[in-house]
């Protein structure tokens, strides 16, 4: 989940690693260990941009107190040609000793492609279940055993101009935005933010995949929804609800106060050159903004329905499944990931919530502002439902914000929506699974 | 995947004696051109026949990429695909793409090469500017289209905005979502197609043209009756070149719209793509390669189809 931001790195590398890579898989899983030193660690990520740099910062720490271990770590492009490639290096047996994971993403791996960590190991290094929110280590969990360890969540948040709502008025005595409690109430804080800026009045990416299923999946969740995606049946949710937070979607994607065809791209410029009060999207966009020096604040996204529930994702560290397991390198992933999670401080500074409850509740990440702000967001994450078709970047993503663009540019009603969706899905459930 | 291949004009090979013997030594029946060729060989096996063969074989089993066994399947993943509308859909989408980018790709590059040799001053600049843009990265070139192409800030529509025109929605309009493609494809890639053009156009020689006009023929005489039959053999080669480069559209679509779906709507997406998305987004290879086999044999017969059309023309032109 490297931001939107860093896409037009991600479109150009996309494509090369994605199509080119596979074939000299099996050479870049052998590890190459340098003369002299003891044992090796190959680790495979995805992270790029600031979350790249401070990925390096996590490893290089890594060295420093565990100079006996050479690292090899690798960085791939984001999304299915990461995991293509991590499944095929998995599949033939000689992938890295440890890996990146989208939680999302971990039921489809663990079938096959992955070995469960060993409990009493992360204890000895200090890792245990208290340490992290519940619904992270829930979901690192499949079939009653942990596949992966989380590095942090991160939720879909709001994001706000603090000079153009304190002009707009909506700026408590505190210097933070008074509270939304309704659709309406976000309709109506956009309005007034337009009346300040005479144009847009939240920027919101009504043409981007990403942002509209995590504003979806978020507002559907707060109504109270669900979706069962069992394989072989049909999709099981709840229309009422479903069409509920839809009309609301249409209705707020107004052409004035909120744009109907901005990509992702396009509303964070608006947001940044501070032509929009509110943007609403992933917490990874703070360093963005801190860069541009927009005078802005995050919060929570706001508890609109009666549910207080917030579409997220988690980073995680995972072990791909090795033919010939070579016991200290499988140790040496186990001190990695003990080592990342004790120096994720640096973590959240790029705006992801540690997952490690010791940096998480440390005084230094409760004066890390504004990235600390939205931090109760993590026992709050609503995660994609499951199916191997699901999941950040997966086909599910993008047929559902697809439909929800076309929703957004008032050319489809809300019931032809969920039409759409639930036949999709239908016809997903009904093709072999490749799980 | 580039909408362009970069295969060279024709080039006669060498030419063969009029007796119709073989030279002894000639590369070809030498002993020796073996071992020359054979590095070539074990590469072309190891990239391209051994994954070709493997590809096929797997489209008869129910390959995942997600590590599950594969079983034996037999045709099963041919009959899902032809009752499969999306497959239909993006050969579709792919088809359509072909049809629409080929023509202007053939007809501005022609234009462009005459206006090239037409005699301006400072040919060189217009070579290099027509041809340049093929040189670029296909991501460096979707980047500043979809800067051009945005919506709310975009160059395009801010100017169409500024003159009082009604604004496009270039990136996410379904309706609009295969010509801005074409648009794209066609600012890269014309250059190549050009190039080509401009050294048939080169290769006239002067003499014709002196002849017709001392015959009295004026310059449109000369373009219809002369310049454009000459060009014949170029124009089918450029037509060959770009319809199979143009079925294999893909990369220009999938950095544009970013992964995703392939533009508003999947209005844009090519079968390509949709392979793409079978096989590594949901983690199908078996059945994605199947489709890729269904749409590899559609493009052998399209060269089986040219080439025969070109075959009959040029017999005619013998017979005549």
């Amino acid at each position: 989940m490297t931001a939107p931001s860093r896409r037009a790195f991600l479109r150009g590398t996309a494509l090369t690693a994605g199509l080119a890579g596979t074939g000299v898989l099996g050479s870049c899983a052998t590890p190459i260990t340098s003369v002299g030193a003891e044992s090796s660690l190959q680790y495979w990520n995805f992270f790029a941009g600031g979350d790249g740099l401070r990925m390096i910062g996590l490893v290089d720490a890594f060295r420093a107190e565990h100079p006996e271990i050479d690292v090899t770590a690798t960085t791939l492009a984001w999304g299915s040609p990461y995991y293509t490639k991590l499944a095929m290096a998995a599949a033939g047996g000689r992938p890295p000793d440890v890996a990146s994971m989208h939680l999302s993403r971990l039921p489809t791996f663990a079938e096959h492609l992955l070995e469960p960590f060993d409990l009493d190991e992360l204890a000895e290094l200090g890792i245990t279940e208290a340490d992290f929110p519940a619904p992270l280590w829930q979901k690192a969990t499949v079939n009653g055993e942990l596949f992966a360890v989380p590095l942090d969540s991160h939720p879909f948040v709001l994001f706000y101009n603090t000079e153009i709502c304190d002009a707009a008025g909506l700026l408590g005595p505190d210097g933070k935005l008074n509270p939304i409690n309704s659709p309406q109430e976000l309709i109506e804080f956009g309005r007034r933010c337009a009346e300040v800026t005479g144009g847009n009045g939240i920027a919101y990416a009504a043409a981007d995949a990403f942002v509209n299923w995590m504003m979806f999946w978020t507002l559907y969740s707060q109504n109270g929804g669900t979706l069962e995606l069992p394989p072989g049946g049909t999709a099981q949710f709840d229309r009422e609800k479903m069409i509920e937070v839809l009309t609301f979607m249409q209705e707020f994607t107004d052409g004035e106060v909120v744009s109907q065809t901005a990509d992702a791209a396009g509303a964070i410029a608006v947001f940044g050159s501070g032509q929009a009060g509110i943007l609403l999207t992933g917490e990874w966009e703070v360093s963005t903004f801190l860069t541009t020096g927009t005078p802005f604040s995050m919060q929570e996204f706001p508890q609109l329905y009666g549910t207080d529930a917030v579409r997220g994702d988690g980073h995680s560290f995972v072990l791909p499944r090795q033919r010939d397991l070579d016991e200290e390198s499988r140790r040496n992933a186990y001190l990695f990931v003990a080592s990342a999670l004790k120096n994720s401080l640096s973590w959240g500074e790029g705006g992801h919530i540690p997952a490690y409850g010791p940096v998480s509740e440390s005084q230094e990440y409760l004066a890390l502002t504004p990235q600390s702000n939205y931090r109760e967001a993590a026992d709050k994450i609503a995660f994609d439902p499951d199916a191997y078709f699901s999941g950040s970047g997966s086909s599910l993503m993008g047929q559902a914000g697809q439909i929800l663009a076309a929703l957004h540019l008032q050319s489809i009603t809300p019931d032809e929506a969920v039409d759409q969706l639930e036949a999709w899905l239908n016809k997903q459930l009904a093709t072999p699974s490749p799980v | 995947m580039a909408t362009t291949t970069t295969t060279s004009t024709v080039s006669p090979g060498p030419a063969r004696p009029l007796d119709g013997r073989v030279p002894k030594n000639s590369l070809t029946t030498n002993r020796g051109g073996f071992w020359f060729v054979l590095p070539f060989l074990v590469v072309y096996a190891l990239f391209t026949i051994i994954p070709v063969l493997y590809g096929l074989g797997m489209s008869f089993f129910d390959v995942s990429l997600a590590g599950r066994p594969a079983q034996f399947v037999g045709l099963d993943n041919y009959a899902e695909l032809l009752g499969d509308s999306q497959v239909w859909r993006t050969l579709g989408h792919t088809l359509l793409f072909t049809v629409m980018s080929t023509v202007p790709l053939v007809l501005v590059a022609l234009g462009m090469a005459l206006l090239v040799q037409s005699g301006v001053r400072g040919q060189w600049l217009w070579r290099f500017s027509f041809f340049a843009p093929f040189l670029l990265p296909v991501a460096t070139v979707v980047l500043i289209w979809q800067w051009l192409f945005q919506n709310d800030l975009g160059f395009i529509n801010n100017t169409l905005a500024q003159w009082g025109l009604p604004t496009v929605g270039w990136l996410t309009d379904p309706n609009m979502a295969l010509l801005s493609t074409v648009i794209i494809t066609v600012w890269w890639t014309v250059g190549f197609n050009f190039l080509l053009y401009l050294s048939a156009l080169q290769a006239i020689p002067e003499s014709i043209y002196e002849a017709a006009a001392i015959d009295g023929a004026g310059p449109f005489r000369r373009l219809v009756s002369m310049t454009l039959p000459l060009l014949n053999r170029t124009t089918g080669l450029v037509i060959i070149l770009q319809v199979l480069a143009s079925l294999k559209v893909f990369d220009q679509i999938y950095i544009l719209w970013a992964g995703g779906t392939g533009g508003p709507e999947g209005a844009a997406a090519p079968i390509l793509q949709y392979v793409y998305d079978s096989g590594f987004v949901n983690y199908r290879l078996g059945y994605a390669s199947a489709i890729s086999y269904f749409f590899f044999l559609l493009i052998i017969a399209v060269s089986l189809g040219q080439l025969w059309l070109t075959n009959r023309r040029s017999a005619n032109r013998k017979g005549q």
